[in-house]
């Protein structure tokens, strides 16, 4: 009886051995390149909201306080030529169907200089959009909601529907995003400002 | 957290606005009782298997270094607390395992399970918030459940448009209730 | 061969998992919002199908009865894990896009299905006609729905603006009731199709026997 059980025992820790084998080698062959895709992503991102910048020094350390609405992830101080160009902010917050992240730059002269959403957990043709490239709130400018923000002043309104655009039959999505956007920039300008008072370079 | 729930349960319900555990949504309502059991047996097995596999991924896995066995994990320790609960119902409650029948092991096929127990993962929700989501979201698949059930008795007992007899009446239902569902997104701010 | 044929039109139409058997609803629905979401899942479902399928049927004479829930359970999830993680290395967009239904394929009816009812008990190789057949006829169907209600959801199709500017995109199909709608006249459509083929064939049966008396 008990060699039954054995036998059985023994089949099924084969095949999940076969299994776990097998994935391990499926992960290690992919493991690298999704990693990689993260950060890939993050660096392209950070060279999209400011192209004549030459340096991103990490300053995550230093950023002080915190913001409601959103979890300041990382934040880069933004340089061309030693001299500082803004900063971005990589913040994340909850959105309808899950945490989104988002990357905000802010210029020295406290504007919104982009937006890029690196990750959402919403619904595909719906609040998904917000990282969708040819999705426009602004059908005649061809603005897309991330692109809407860039040039905005931090001091302007960030109403959704009156001073933002949402995206259509997503206004819960469009209200978490805006949120999240208004913390960066204000944690951004804070930083900012906090550096110059200081006289730092 | 009470945002999360209120989202879970009504806003972003499961079955209505996300199309998950169809399956047994529209094999097990025919009769609000049978449904009403379905729907709390998925809560329990939800609840239990959140509390089991976050300490698994967070403690064991993810220290390891084995986070690719995440799904072959994830659907056995489900498999598992299912066969579990057949057991003790077929022990203790005799009469809810015969009314249950052939539906118990069903449950671990239940797509809203294994999705509550990945995206507590992948939301990096915390230990406590993710009992929260568990819960929140077998709520909601109670909620569907009952009332398609509701529905169905009032299908029965009315005049159906002859090419939407059978399946397409039920879907057509879903539709309209999901359209009802809609209106709870004015709830969060 | 021909056997092999006859087999893939089973899956492919006269017993399509959505349509006439109505398992694996649960992540067919929630991709269709846009065709190119359609066809990665179609895609991967019946890679994970053909692999469990094939997997299962060279393994089954040492596959014990008692335990072949469990191990199917591990075969199906191992695949699943593969293209989870192919998907999310070499098409990162649209993975994410599609959330957690990758995952959810372990799950899916039709795999579980078709693996205890016909995998377990058959060659390998008819298992692979069963599997295309299946995964195809899957496929197909979600990209009908997906084209539909991304058409007149959003205009495009598969991303390209294929409506002219003018036309004013109706929401309703991109969300979830209007899902729903699509796939509730799908159904209904597929019903009436089936009720003609089975006419047709009883008159043709009507019509063999007539001969054969007369």
């Amino acid at each position: 009886m008990t060699k039954q059980y054995a036998k059985l025992g023994f089949i099924l820790a084969a095949f999940s051995l076969v299994a776990c084998v097998g994935l391990s080698f499926v992960y290690a062959a992919t493991k690298d390149r999704i990693a990689n895709q993260a950060s890939v992503q993050l660096q392209a991102s950070l060279k999209e909201l400011f192209p004549e910048a030459d340096a991103f020094k990490d300053v995550t350390a230093d950023l002080g306080g915190s913001f409601k609405g959103a979890t300041l992830d990382a934040a880069y101080l933004v340089e061309r030529s030693g001299a500082p160009m803004g900063m971005a902010v990589k913040a994340s917050g909850n959105s309808y169907g899950g945490p989104a992240t988002l990357l905000v730059g802010v210029g020295i002269d406290r504007r919104i200089a982009g937006v890029r959403v690196l990750d959402s957990k919403d619904t595909p043709g719906l609040g998904y959009n917000a990282m969708n490239p040819s999705y426009f709130v602004d059908k005649a400018t061809k603005k897309t909601f991330p692109g809407q923000f860039t040039g905005k002043a931090l001091t302007d309104g960030f109403a959704v529907k009156q001073d933002v655009a949402a995206i259509a039959a997503a206004t819960i999505t469009s209200k978490a995003l805006t949120g999240i956007i208004k913390a960066s920039g204000d944690a951004a300008q804070a930083y900012l400002e906090h550096t110059s008072s200081v006289g730092g370079n | 957290m009470m945002k999360i729930f209120i989202i879970a349960l009504l806003i972003n319900n499961v079955v209505l606005m996300r199309y998950i555990a169809l399956c047994s949504y529209i094999g097990m309502t025919g009769e609000v009782g049978q449904s009403v059991g379905m729907g709390f047996a998925v809560t329990f097995v939800t609840v239990i298997a959140t509390a089991a596999t976050w300490p698994l991924y967070h403690f064991v896995l993810v220290p390891l270094g084995l986070e690719f066995l995440k799904i072959l994990v994830f659907i056995l320790v489900i498999a598992s607390l299912v066969q579990l609960v057949e057991y003790y119902l077929k022990k203790n409650v005799p009469g809810l395992y015969a009314a249950m029948g052939i539906y118990l092991p069903l449950i671990t096929t239940n797509c809203a399970i294994l999705a509550v127990t990945f995206e507590n993962i992948s939301n990096n929700y915390s230990f406590l918030t993710s009992i929260v989501y568990s819960v929140g979201v077998s709520a909601g698949y109670l909620l569907a459940m009952i009332l398609l059930a509701g529905v169905r008795v009032r299908i029965k007992n009315s005049t159906v448009p002859k090419f939407l007899a059978g399946t397409p009446i039920l879907f057509v239902s879903t539709s309209l209730i999901a359209i009802a569902f809609m209106g709870f997104s004015g709830l969060i701010k | 061969m021909n056997r092999l044929w006859k087999q893939f039109k089973q899956g492919l139409i006269y017993e399509n998992p959505l349509l006439m058997l109505m398992i694996g609803l649960c992540s067919a629905l929630a991709v269709t919002t846009s065709v190119s979401n359609a066809i990665g899942m179609g895609l991967a479902m019946t890679f994970v199908l053909l692999c469990s399928e094939v997997m299962i049927s060279a393994f089954r004479k040492t596959i014990p009865e008692s335990i072949r829930m469990p191990i199917f359970i591990i075969v199906i999830a191992a695949f699943t894990t593969i293209i989870d993680y192919t998907m999310q290395a070499y098409f990162p967009a649209l993975s994410k896009s599609m959330g957690v239904f990758i995952p959810l394929i372990v799950v899916n009816c039709i795999i579980m299905g078709r693996v205890e009812a016909f995998a377990y008990k058959q060659k390998p190789l008819i298992c692979v006609a069963d599997a295309l057949g299946m995964g195809l006829g899957y496929t197909w169907v979600l990209v009908g729905i997906a084209a539909i209600r991304e058409l007149l959801g959003n205009g495009t199709l598969a991303g390209i603006q294929v409506m002219p500017d003018s036309f004013q995109p109706i929401l309703f199909f991109t969300l979830s009731p209007g899902g729903f709608l699509v796939f509730a006249l799908f159904i209904s459509l597929n019903l009436w199709l089936k009720g003609r083929m089975q006419k047709s064939a009883a008159a043709k049966a009507e019509a063999k026997n007539q001969e054969v008396a007369a």
